[in-house]
């Protein structure tokens, strides 16, 4: 029973400092997703950009050295721990321009920039499995690639890729921990100062266990509801009646007129 | 129908890579005119349609567009809205419903208010017979009722000229009627067509000229009658009569 009193007493004299670390391991997550995905997108729309024959020369060299800028940032995040990223520029911008960062904004950045290669991958991934004809049509109806992208082909990448996203940002969660190397007050850096503190690791590791859980769990259901209304009703209204019909199979067929 | 040409093909090329799949095209489309575009698979019709859209960079040659070439102009974007395109594939737009694909590139293209968009798309989609199903996804339509909904997609752009690329060859036997139906009245309101097709009865029966391609070049090119019924070439006829048993 003495497992269960530590934990409690950890809760009561720690609790408002690892409901602090949870929020910050929340923000990470959120703001590392969402930044990420944000990167994720231009990239994916920048490397699908339709290079023709009929591209000015300048513009082509232009676009092939920033592609190659891209690809190394991606290959470089994608190649090195986050650990090691965190560590590297944390203290190579303290060694560099004797500034020290905020360390929550650092964490921010870092975990930013590490998620948008990987999602600047998942997002190329899945621009190119939205059907071919899909673009087409869109060109043939005159639109730009911008325009294209925005309205017909992001939507349906986005849709397909919502497994691999929603997976990133559980990651984002559990992973925000290693931030804690750079002195990032979250979720777990909170729980090894009360270990810490307390000299009782099993209970001060046990509550950032079930928090994490929780999370995660809850994300991955709140996901999985969105991605059932993004898919939309599988019927509808049949247009000047009200009735709704019911697998849209029984019109399939259906004469009209 | 002796107006000026809207489309005007000349010297046109296209290769991929080592293959020559159009060698020298050249040929007219009149306002208001059907033409359509024969020969056997591989003979470079779709690649000729799809030239003429733009969806493949020829290799040499020129697209006339009322009088100017669209081959050195910059802006395409103008271009390709005003000369629609149906697709064997359908291709409508998966994550809008149906009304939304007939507005979406007026809205966006054609920079058209949203309330007259809707009433326009509203208008081809009653006159392809799909008005009951603006509410309706693609993925719950038939191939039919899809190639129906593309083809009021692409009228509602309001284009000069339309091109058709087997518009019916992805469909099952008994949807291609519907299909037809719906391009025949477009081509006797006075639309200028061009279409790929292997529907040889609705290439006589609705066209003005016919072009017969084989290997990536115009072998005929005549009124329905000239090509049908006094084809010229041997290859003409062969490729006719093995169409025709089918």
């Amino acid at each position: 029973m003495e497992f269960w009193s530590w934990v409690s007493r950890i809760l009561e004299q720690y609790g408002s400092l690892i409901l602090e670390g949870t929020g910050i391991t929340v923000l990470l997550a959120i703001v590392g997703t969402a930044i990420g995905f944000a990167i994720g997108l231009l990239i994916g729309i920048y490397k699908t950009i339709p290079i023709k024959s009929s591209t000015p020369m300048p513009l082509k060299i232009l676009y092939k050295i920033f592609n190659f800028l891209l690809s190394a940032y991606i290959e470089l995040f994608r190649s090195t721990p986050m650990m090691v990223q965190a560590m590297v520029i944390f203290y190579g911008v303290a060694y560099a321009f004797g500034i020290t960062l905020n360390r929550l904004i650092a964490g921010l950045f870092i975990i930013s920039i590490n998620t948008g290669a990987y999602m600047a991958e998942i997002v190329r991934g899945g621009i190119i499995s939205v059907d071919k004809g899909q673009a087409e049509a869109t060109h043939s109806i005159g639109m730009t690639h911008l325009q294209s992208m925005s309205y017909i082909i992001l939507p349906q990448a986005i849709r397909n890729i919502m497994p691999a996203v929603g997976n990133q940002f559980i990651i984002n969660i559990k992973d925000s921990c290693v931030l804690s190397v750079i002195g990032v007050s979250e979720l777990f850096f909170v729980s090894k100062s009360a270990a810490g503190a307390t000299f009782q690791f099993f209970p001060a590791f046990f509550i950032p266990c079930v928090i994490y859980f929780v999370l995660c769990f809850s994300i991955t259901q709140i996901l999985r509801y969105l991605e059932r209304r993004m898919d939309g009703a599988d019927t509808y209204t049949i247009y000047g009646t009200e009735p709704v019909i019911n697998g849209a199979d029984t019109l399939k067929r259906g004469d009209v007129k | 129908m002796d107006q000026k040409p809207v489309i005007q093909i000349q010297n046109l090329k296209k290769s991929f890579g080592q293959r020559e799949v159009l060698k020298d095209i050249n040929f007219d489309v009149h306002k208001g005119e059907v033409v359509c575009i024969i020969g056997s698979s591989g003979s470079g019709k779709s690649t000729l349609l799809r030239c003429i859209n733009l969806l493949e960079t020829p290799t040499a040659g020129a697209i006339l567009y009322n009088g100017s070439n669209i081959l050195s102009s910059g802006n395409t974007h103008k271009y390709c809205a005003k000369v629609g395109m149906v697709f064997q594939q359908f291709n409508l737009f998966n994550n809008l419903n149906v009304l939304e694909n007939c507005v979406v590139g007026q809205v966006k293209v054609l920079k058209q208010n949203r309330k007259e968009a809707e009433e326009r798309a509203k208008r081809y989609l009653e006159q392809v017979g799909m008005l009951q199903f603006i509410n309706a996804r693609p993925r719950q339509l038939s191939g039919g009722q899809k190639q129906r909904v593309a083809i009021a997609r692409a009228l509602a752009m309001e284009p000069d000229a339309l091109l058709f690329d087997e518009p019916t060859s992805a469909l099952d036997p008994e949807m291609v009627g519907e299909v037809l139906k719906v391009m025949k009245s477009l081509a006797e309101s006075g639309l200028t067509m061009l279409v790929v097709t292997h529907e040889m009865g609705f290439a006589r029966d609705i066209s003005d000229r016919i072009v017969f391609m084989d290997g990536g070049i115009i072998l005929e090119d005549g009124t329905p009658d000239e090509i049908f019924n006094h084809p010229k070439h041997e290859r003409t006829k062969a490729f006719l009569t093995r169409a025709m048993d089918k």
